[in-house]
């Protein structure tokens, strides 16, 4: 007789159907959401490897181990894969298509079918780009200025902007997508507020997505018209205005950034409520503030411009709006403590990373200030100072909110639950090798080292150094949860459906959820974050 | 959904409405008035486009969320095309 | 007569205003990303018609506004037959609604046909852009620009225009299937929204393009 299986598995989205079709033609918002992870990760290690020889380089103020107009292409790489190939989908495809139907109590997105299809427009648009970096990359920087980009670069500028032209139709599809759910796919009882803040975040972030990211595709084909045909649309001698490109080009890539750092935030708002056993302070303002920062974040992109050639009135309007914009990102910062104040902390790895990202979020935004100032600009812009705030948004933001998202959905997405100490101490790893890699960054930056140079004086020396250890120890703080994630995958402890006792219907389904994420449609009946309602229900007091 | 959205004759209404603007577009073209030969172009284009946008594309019997990304998309682009023309037109002050 | 097709309500949604209204919802937020695609291009022509005012106008006056204004009237045409196939599908009239969406494809091909020939008709002017261009008067290079935008938008709605012609095909293929009735023709729908903005951003094509320089002609 064949021994029964005790721990017989439940039907759930993972084991209900079986085969590389079911996973490649899934319909599943879960399942999408995976093999987005899949993707981000694959490019995430190799902007990474960029990095890495890049600061491999900048150990020596000579051009040692590679060439300049080699350099010049791995700066160009490392900024385009990391922006348009991880930092964007990073959050919002991954967790967010996993999570905002469940969070809403839908069974999936509007528009299942162009969910899938949008995965494989980005890797399209991945495949053509990594492309041209084999047939020998790009060296325009990934902001792709005129008129090196359209007349002088050898390089493969038209190949690399219709990877990212591709790659943006999927952004385009993800944030229609998410708004048209978002509307339309709330359970019965699921008003505006009483949405977890997760859900404002990510549909303030879809707004970005499908306003801005259209501009990016008519300025790329515009750049690749005029490279191709030389025709030229940004030449001086036919009338044509290379300033004009970087507005268009701003007009995207600055609130870009809110996409990239929006859904970080939208992470966050779920962690810490949970962390700190509270509702998150200042619900409506939280919410409010996602919406001004994506609206007002459409209103500063000539603060990219300042030395550009932009009329001095015009500078001052984008310095003030840029101030204007930092107001609600401060809102967020004072609302995420004070639901930590009085709470009842854990300090478990997802707060880690959370608190972690309160904190160099904090001084990435305020070092954002530095640069809305028009005097101090002048005098940091195109330095390291300028590598370091942004990295600190991006680094110590995003992607630090990205690890704290996977760990803290891992027992929901897979059923098993991370090792707890390994986890603490790649948390830790990450944290001291960022702040190695990229403090020294703002002091080199002020001192007046330029960025994109592979060579520097030698004054910058130790501080470069510094920097390069830095990035070895963050390496390997990345590297680490890689490998234990995967293996908890297969050997980790399993997890009931709440392990960390968070409220919101995505924690109401089993571990890992079913295929249709509900059995039955829920009924939402009070707000998010209901902790003391919790504690009633389960007799705590 | 037997009820139909819009009848006919607003249709044909519109559709003449929309030919005549265009003669007169072109009419009004021909005259020499300086500047106001763009705004009159571009404010009946506008007319042109609201019509077709109220009864071809229905957006009078849609729903509110429609009608607000509708103006969404064209308050952005708005936004786009001042705050970047506002930069060329102040470098002369 | 063949049994009209039952509307398929799709597993993510819990009935079918739930569906319709969500698609609608989709297409219109697509229309907003339109905006802001050929927003880009009208954001160049701003730019540079500031710039160059005079250039651009005598570009506008070397138009065709013959040709610019049948084909503003023949897509307007459209617009309405396309309407008219939006009516009949909500009144279940198949065969109707094959007659309509058949008016706006062949309309539709008469504008391609005309902007095609007004492409020859520039390229034998020696009006396209490139090292062969040539264009009367002191402001030749700042009217290339000019020239060169008209390609580019008129070309960009050109392929939306072929985009839109495809679909409308399909749409007849899937009508004579049966796949459309009174309670659901939601694609025609979509169809016509992508149609009549396809039209709207030809009309300020044409005002911008066409009627500008048109005081000129003659002079």
């Amino acid at each position: 007789m064949t021994p029964v299986l005790e721990t017989a598995v439940a039907p759930n989205y993972l084991n209900e159907t079986h085969g590389i079709r079911s996973w490649l033609l899934t319909l599943d918002h879960k399942r999408i959401g995976i093999l987005y992870v899949a993707s981000i990760t694959v490019f995430f290690f190799l902007g990474g490897l960029f990095a890495l020889l890049m600061r491999l380089e900048l150990l020596a103020p000579r051009a040692w181990l590679l060439s300049p107009e080699e350099y010049n292409k791995l700066f160009t790489m490392h900024g385009i894969i990391m922006v348009w190939f991880f930092l964007i989908p990073s959050i919002p495809n991954t967790l967010g298509n996993f999570f905002i139907p469940m969070m809403i109590g839908a069974n999936d997105v509007a528009f299942p079918k162009l969910n899938l299809l949008s995965w494989y427009v980005f890797n399209l648009g991945g495949a053509i780009t990594v492309f041209a970096l084999v047939r020998g990359g790009v060296d325009t920087g990934w902001t792709f200025y005129t008129p090196f980009s359209t007349t002088y670069s050898t390089t493969y500028v038209t190949a690399a902007a219709l990877g990212i032209f591709i790659a943006g139709f999927s952004s385009i599809m993800t944030g229609l997508n998410f708004i048209a759910t978002i509307h339309r796919m709330r359970a019965p009882g699921m008003t505006w507020f009483r949405l977890p803040m997760f859900i404002w975040s990510h549909y303030a972030t879809s707004l970005i997505l499908v306003l801005a990211t259209p501009v990016l595709a008519i300025t790329l084909l515009m750049m690749a018209v005029e490279r191709i045909f030389q025709v030229g649309i940004f030449d001086p001698a036919l009338g044509g205005d290379p300033v004009l490109f970087q507005h268009m080009f701003w007009f995207y890539s600055h609130p870009a950034v809110y996409i990239m750092v929006l859904p970080g935030m939208a992470v966050i708002s779920e962690i810490v409520p949970t962390f700190s056993r509270k509702p998150l302070f200042g619900y409506t303002f939280v919410a409010l503030a996602s919406m001004c920062i994506a609206v007002i974040g459409f209103l500063v992109w000539g603060h990219h411009m300042f030395v550009a050639g932009l009329s001095v009135y015009s500078a001052m309007g984008f310095s003030f709006l840029s101030y204007l914009v930092a107001v609600p990102s401060a809102i967020k910062v004072f609302n995420w403590s004070a639901t930590m104040y009085k709470g009842s902390i854990s300090w478990d790895t997802p707060m880690l990373y959370a608190i972690g990202f309160i904190g160099l979020f904090t001084i990435g935004g305020m070092t954002g200030l530095f640069l809305a100032a028009l005097g101090v600009d002048v005098h940091v812009t195109d330095t390291y100072f300028v590598i370091a705030h942004f990295h600190y948004i991006m680094v110590g933001g995003t992607v630090m909110a990205f690890l704290g998202g996977i760990h803290y959905f891992w027992p929901k997405i897979t059923g098993r639950l991370y090792p707890e100490g390994l986890a603490r101490l790649s948390a830790l790893i990450v944290f001291i090798g960022f702040n190695l890699t990229f403090f020294p960054q703002f002091v080199l930056g002020y001192l007046g080292m330029p960025r994109r140079y592979a060579v520097y004086p030698i004054e910058f020396h130790m501080l470069n150094v510094l920097s390069t250890a830095g990035a070895s120890i963050l390496g390997v703080g990345y590297v680490f949860p890689l490998f234990y994630l995967v293996w908890s995958w297969k050997y980790g402890k399993k997890s009931g459906p709440n392990p960390w006792r968070a409220t919101g219907l995505e924690w109401t389904s089993d571990s890992p959820p079913p295929k249709e994420n509900f059995e039955v449609t829920p009924v939402v009946t009070g707000p998010p974050y209901d902790f003391e309602r919790m504690r009633e229900e389960l007799g705590l007091g | 959904m037997a009820e139909p959205t819009v009848s006919k004759r607003t249709y044909f209404f519109t559709f003449l409405s929309l030919l005549g603007l265009t003669l007169l577009t072109t009419l009004l073209g021909f005259l020499d008035i300086g500047s106001l030969n763009t705004a009159i172009a571009l404010g009946l284009a506008t007319v042109k486009a609201c019509l077709i946008a109220a009864f071809f594309m229905h957006a009078l019997h849609e729903s509110r969320t429609v009608r607000v990304v509708m103006f969404a998309g064209v308050i952005w682009l708005l936004i786009m095309i001042s705050l970047t023309v506002v930069d060329f037109m102040s470098r002369s002050w | 007569m063949a049994e009209p097709a039952t509307l398929i309500l799709r597993e993510q949604f819990r009935t079918p205003v739930q569906q319709r209204e969500t698609a609608t919802l989709g297409m219109w937020i697509f229309l907003a990303t339109e905006v802001m695609l050929f927003g880009g291009l009208f954001l160049a022509f701003t730019v540079y018609r500031m710039y160059n005012p005079a250039a651009f106008i005598q570009g506008s006056a070397d138009m065709n506004i013959m040709l610019g204004a049948i084909n503003t009237a023949v897509l307007i045409g459209s617009s309405f037959t396309m309407a008219l196939a939006v009516h009949s599908a909500e009144t279940g009239d198949r065969k109707l609604l094959t007659a309509f969406l058949t008016s706006t494809m062949v309309l539709g091909a008469v504008f391609l046909a005309i902007k095609f020939t007004e492409y020859y008709l520039h390229y034998l002017d020696r009006r396209v852009p490139g090292p062969g261009f040539s264009f009367p008067g002191p402001e030749a290079s700042r009217a290339e620009m000019f020239f060169v935008l008209y390609f580019i938008m008129t070309g960009l709605h050109a392929l939306h225009m072929f985009i839109g012609e495809g679909i409308l095909f399909s749409m007849i293929l899937r009508n004579r299937a049966g796949s459309f009735t009174a309670e659901y023709h939601t694609p025609v729908e979509l169809a016509g929204l992508y149609w009549h903005f396809v039209d709207v951003i030809w009309v300020f094509l044409f005002a911008i393009f066409y009627i500008e320089g048109l005081h000129l002609h003659g002079k």
